[in-house]
């Protein structure tokens, strides 16, 4: 260990820390310590490839310095609210626990406003809003609503573009709302011709590889679904004795993860989930090549994959059992960590395999769109029951600016970005270094599948029904046997059609 | 322990009050000085009363009204609900699967449970640390405790997996988690036994050290052996604890989900779900609230059927 | 001890056996135990790591001095890797808070429970109460109806109440939870002490309380010490209604500890830590708690 400088610097840090609470010192200079501090640290021996440039402390200065009509913004109209508390249910996602870190400095302290956010699980989500939608307790006034909940709370939020043109002496300057990437609008914020919230998160499929892997054996990313099954096998056949399967799945039994991979390998053959007139169409030749599919790969996936959601599989990436994968894009930085990841800098982001078919929007229903690139997206929304409307109001649009939404990107550990600012942003491409935990550098990608790939589930009311339990349930069975495949996605079209109906 | 006449504590009550003065039951005793049980239980009832007739009423008022997704709205909806569970398949699968699971469970926890207290009662050197640490799995919250056999169960480093593939009972193929999942249940089970046998092993343990000695020492003199002792005396004397204790999980298993819904989900496909899962799934995940309900009540009333079946068949006296 | 009669030898032996057979099925108990303790001062890859190992990987405070220690985790990112990573804002792993309010609502809620459940046992244990084995099925089934459909029920109750957030609600409700189990726990231990105990006291003067505080202190404290372990570890344990009632003004550890499992992955080291410093004081409130567990009194003197 060259543990002299290394320990100094810590000692740095602490003291600096420490002074700082103790009021000793401003926060500024701290914030220096650390900086310097950082640099010196970032020469330790452990880490697998030269030092980032990239350091927390300039992030957390750059957090603090919030552009100054958004300060005086919140002070002079966020201000009228002083000692409201509003209340945010969110999940436990990147850009979320980003806000919560970033609200005290960047928006309590200036307005007064308290923002009470509480995180829980994704179902215990959907329960807590779908109770207060329900019962119009108003107990929460910002909702967090996953893309497939669009249909159903549709009318239970205020349309943001209302408020915009409603309330202009609360809203924010420049906040430029056409400044969001209008796909993201489009296929997780707006059901029919209404707007539900603002776009707030956007998991997304991606195709991942081991460089290393492909290098050593000669692979080339591949451009088709037929080249990314066999790249998959090759891997599987060479290296699947020393741990590293050809690729991972998220197939969990049950799970809506199963759900998600299924339709992403259906809508890459040319199937949907439904038709214009309101059809399962999950048992024609289409969706059940798609599904014959995805039981191919299987055969290259550890045998756990039946009870990987998308955290197990994240792990097993993470883990090096993988050596390709098409998967969430906000799984990446996580997989670049040197700290808690074998595969630090092993991983390359490529252009998704063209898809074998396309159905094209207009022959789905329920606003499905088709392709390979499956979007989990998640919006921010107002309450219709909310009784601090307008300071909730204040804090949303806050929380999905610009300025916000660049801090999240960059400090979240990858979130996605929502906004063409944000991926414009120098400060977002100043942290695309390779191999470190917040890395940016699979945005450029994901930009292309985001404008180009995006796939979106049919967002009918009943969709939750539909989807995390009818088809992860039916299509887990499937996925645990050897059955032919045909005749259990009938099955599950009748059992689907009967949902949709009710 | 070497303690004074059991008589002595009610005689010396003088020199006594002083410290019980200090004691919360103290201020309750001037209230439940009396001959009539009501004043004592009433305290109880009335929590029990509070917290619970609400939430009852609830569900019975619930189980006739749904969700309906493309209202937004509780609806009422008459008897759909109750129909709906005489014609659930599903419904049929989770009775069975609870049944499998149960039964397994409780028999496995009971027995290992009772061994165990019965050894640690039969004077090993530092008991005391050998039950602490049996009691420790409790303390680990069940979600807790389900995520920790996640990876403990995996396939490919989970350290349970390697120690059984290390003794040939599991292969990679068909592992404890994942694959067809033909070891689902036990892959749920194995938490769930974990985590509940210390159960038994406290009650039965407390049970055990709080018996009087005399009969064991007479059917001693008597020349009896260690198993006739055990089977003849000790076991007919633990049985108000052995009551307790199996009743309370009993119910408790009946509510059983984390395990199951870390794990495998209720998977594959339906074949570890259980009827609390079934319950849950319905209540959070598909948002069909009265049919939760009427699943709430099911759970409510086979607990009520099982605890007054096992009540009468092992004659438990209340 | 009856043993006398058995040479030393013998019953050293004995000692022995059973000591190492304890000793066995103990560890085999506790060995999930240690390994997620180890883990909790593990770089995440040595978690993941099978077989695991006892020794010989480079131990980490970090996971400890973020979830104890309030050390902002973006800070350990940049010593460990260079940069900021996942879970980089902190605030949500620090787990003083949970601890506390944990500790609060198991130790308030087992200490109301006590006191409500002891007399009510006394009382179905030596009074002739009529139907009085309805009474205990009703009670038991106090316990009955499952969580996930009391929980909203509860909180719209709890919401007109002003209860959401509040330590008193917690209580009252995990108390109630307990109740059952505290009652018909107790009153199987009342049920061992025999009734002429009572009787023979009261004859002396003792009033009805005096008899049963006599009891009580003198035979019941294993069962009590049971009866209070029991109910402080559903307490602590307890997730979906502490999950329901409250909204993250008060936090217990268990809901806690299943927003460590974030959208993406969880969070093993921050897990196992807080699920360490969480185990240690309740083995130590055990470990003091044994002591009342010991062997009950000869009663033969009464009869």
């Amino acid at each position: 260990m060259s543990a002299m400088k290394d320990t100094d610097a810590k000692v740095a840090i602490y003291r600096a820390i420490e002074d700082w609470r103790a009021g000793r010192i401003s926060r500024r200079k701290m914030l220096g310590v650390l900086a310097a501090a950082g640099v010196a640290l970032t020469s330790r021996p452990m880490l697998r490839r030269s030092a980032p440039s990239v350091s927390a402390a300039t992030l957390q200065e750059a957090a603090a310095t919030q552009p100054e009509e958004i300060v005086a913004f919140l002070r002079d109209v966020g201000g009228q609210f002083r000692g409201t508390t509003i209340r945010v249910v969110s999940e436990e996602t990147p850009p979320s626990r980003a806000i919560i870190n970033l609200k005290k400095e960047m928006f309590e302290d200036i307005t007064g406003i308290t923002v009470n956010w509480e995180v829980v699980p994704l179902d215990q989500v959907l329960a807590k809003v779908s109770q207060d939608a329900a019962s119009k307790l108003g107990a929460n006034d910002i909702y967090y609503f996953d893309q497939a909940w669009v249909g159903r709370f549709i009318n239970d939020t205020y349309d943001p573009r209302e408020l915009l043109d409603q309330k202009p002496d609360l809203a924010m300057p420049n906040y430029n709302i056409e400044d969001f990437l209008e796909p993201l609008v489009r296929h997780i914020a707006m059901y029919g011709d209404k707007m539900i919230g603002f776009p707030c998160d956007v998991p997304i499929f991606m195709y991942f590889y081991r460089k290393d892997i492909y290098d050593e054996l000669g692979l080339q990313p591949a451009t088709t679904m037929e080249e990314y099954l066999e790249n998959a096998r090759i891997i599987n056949e060479a290296k699947s004795g020393e741990g590293t399967y050809g690729t991972v799945g998220q197939m969990k039994s049950g799970h809506y993860a199963l759900e998600c991979d299924m339709t992403a390998y259906v809508w890459s053959h040319g199937g949907s989930v439904f038709t214009a007139d309101g059809k399962c169409a999950l048992a024609d030749d289409f969706a059940i090549q798609g599904v014959e599919y995805m039981r191919q790969l299987q055969q290259y996936m550890p045998t756990a994959v039946t009870t990987y959601d998308w955290g197990g599989q994240f792990t097993a990436i993470q883990q090096g059992q993988g050596g390709q994968v098409i998967t969430w894009g906000e799984n990446f930085p996580g997989w670049d960590d040197p700290a808690n990841s074998k595969v630090s800098g092993l991983m390359e982001p490529a252009p998704l395999p063209a898809n074998t078919a396309q159905r094209p929007p207009e022959e789905c229903g329920f606003e499905e769109h088709p392709d390979l690139g499956h979007q989990g997206g998640s919006t921010y929304c107002l309450s219709r029951y909310s009784k601090n409307a307008d300071a909730a109001w204040i804090f949303l649009q806050w929380a999905t600016c610009s300025n916000t939404q660049t801090m999240a990107s960059i400090i979240g550990g990858g979130a996605s970005p929502m906004r063409q600012s944000t991926f414009d942003d120098p400060r977002v491409k100043e942290a695309a270094q390779v191999g470190v935990a917040g890395t940016t550098r699979h945005f450029p990608e994901m930009y292309n599948v985001i404008m180009n790939r995006m796939g979106t589930e049919p967002h009918l009311p009943q969709w939750p029904l539909i989807a995390n339990d009818i088809i992860a349930v039916e299509l887990g069975k499937l996925t645990t046997s050897d059955d032919p495949t045909g005749p259990a996605m009938v099955e599950i079209a009748k059992k689907v059609d009967e949902a949709a109906s009710s | 322990m070497t303690n004074a006449d059991p008589m002595t504590g009610i005689e010396r009550r003088a020199g006594r009050e002083a410290v019980l003065r200090r004691s919360p039951f103290w201020a309750l005793g001037r209230v439940i000085n009396s001959e009539r049980p009501w004043p004592w239980i009433a305290p109880v009832v009335i929590l029990l009363l509070g917290i619970g007739l609400y939430p009852f009423i609830y569900n019975i008022r619930n189980s006739f009204r749904e969700f309906n997704p493309m209202t937004g709205n509780v609806e009422p909806v008459g008897l759909e609900n109750w129909r709906r569970l005489l014609q659930d398949d599903r419904l049929h699968g989770a009775f069975l699967t609870s049944a499998k699971y149960v039964l397994a469970a409780l028999v496995i926890e009971f027995v290992l449970g009772l061994a165990i207290a019965v050894l640690l009662n039969s004077g090993p050197a530092i008991s005391g640390l050998w039950q602490s640490l049996m009691i420790l799995p409790m303390v680990v919250p069940p979600t807790v405790a389900a995520v920790m056999f996640r990876v403990l169960e995996n396939p490919d480093y989970g350290a349970l997996q390697w120690l059984l593939e290390g003794v040939g009972l599991i292969d990679k193929q068909e592992p404890l988690l994942g694959g067809t999942g033909r070891y689902a249940m036990a892959a749920v089970l194995i938490p769930e036994i974990w985590q509940w046998t210390p159960f038994f092993v406290l009650i039965l343990l407390a049970g055990l050290k709080a018996l009087p000695q005399d009969p064991l020492e007479a059917a001693q003199v008597d020349g009896a052996g260690a198993w006739r002792q055990f089977w003849d005396i000790t076991l007919p004397m633990l049985r108000p604890m052995i009551a307790v204790a199996v009743l309370f999980r009993l119910v408790d298993l009946l509510k059983v989900f984390d395990y199951i819904f870390v794990l495998t989900s209720g998977g594959p496909g339906t074949r570890t779900e259980v009827l609390s899962f079934y319950a849950y799934q319905r209540s959070f995940v598909t948002i069909e609230w009265g049919y939760g309900s009427v699943l709430g009540i099911v759970i409510l009333v086979l607990a009520i059927v099982l605890a007054n079946v096992y009540v009468r068949v092992f004659k438990v006296a209340w | 001890m009856a043993r006398q009669t058995k040479s030393w030898r013998q019953l050293h032996q004995g000692t022995i056996v059973k000591t190492l057979l304890a000793a066995v099925v103990s560890l085999i108990f506790f060995a999930p135990i240690l390994w997620w303790m180890l883990a909790s001062i593990k770089p995440t890859p040595e978690i993941l790591r099978s077989p695991p190992r006892l020794l010989g990987f480079d131990p980490t405070l970090n996971w400890f001095r973020v979830v104890l220690g309030n050390a902002d985790p973006t800070r350990f990112n940049i010593e460990t890797t260079g940069s900021v990573g996942r879970g980089s804002g902190g605030s949500t792993f620090y787990s003083i808070p949970y601890l506390r309010d944990s500790m609060i609502i198991a130790v308030g809620s087992t200490l109301l429970v006590l006191l409500l459940a002891t007399p009510a046992a006394y009382a179905l244990s030596r009074f002739t109460i009529r139907r009085s084995k309805d009474l205990t099925l009703w009670i038991l089934s106090q316990r009955m109806l499952p969580p996930v459909v009391v929980a909203f029920p509860l909180f719209m109750m709890f919401r007109d109440f002003g209860l959401i957030d509040t330590y008193r609600g917690m209580i009252l409700v995990h108390a109630a939870i307990n109740a059952p189990l505290a009652i018909l726990l107790l009153r199987s231990f009342f049920d061992e002490v025999p009734r002429e105990l009572d009787e023979a006291a009261m004859i002396d003067g003792a009033t009805r309380f005096g008899a049963f505080r006599g009891v009580l202190l003198h035979y019941l404290r294993g069962g009590l010490a049971a009866t209070a372990v029991l109910s402080f570890i559903f307490s602590w344990n307890e997730f979906l209604l502490s999950l329901v009632l409250t909204t993250g003004i008060v936090r217990t550890v268990p809901v806690a500890s299943s927003t460590f499992t974030t959208a993406f992955a969880t969070e093993w080291g921050y897990m196992a830590a807080l699920g360490t410093a969480s185990m240690i004081p309740i083995f130590i409130f055990i470990l003091l708690v044994q002591r009342h567990l010991v062997r009950g009194l000869t009663l033969g003197a009464l009869k």
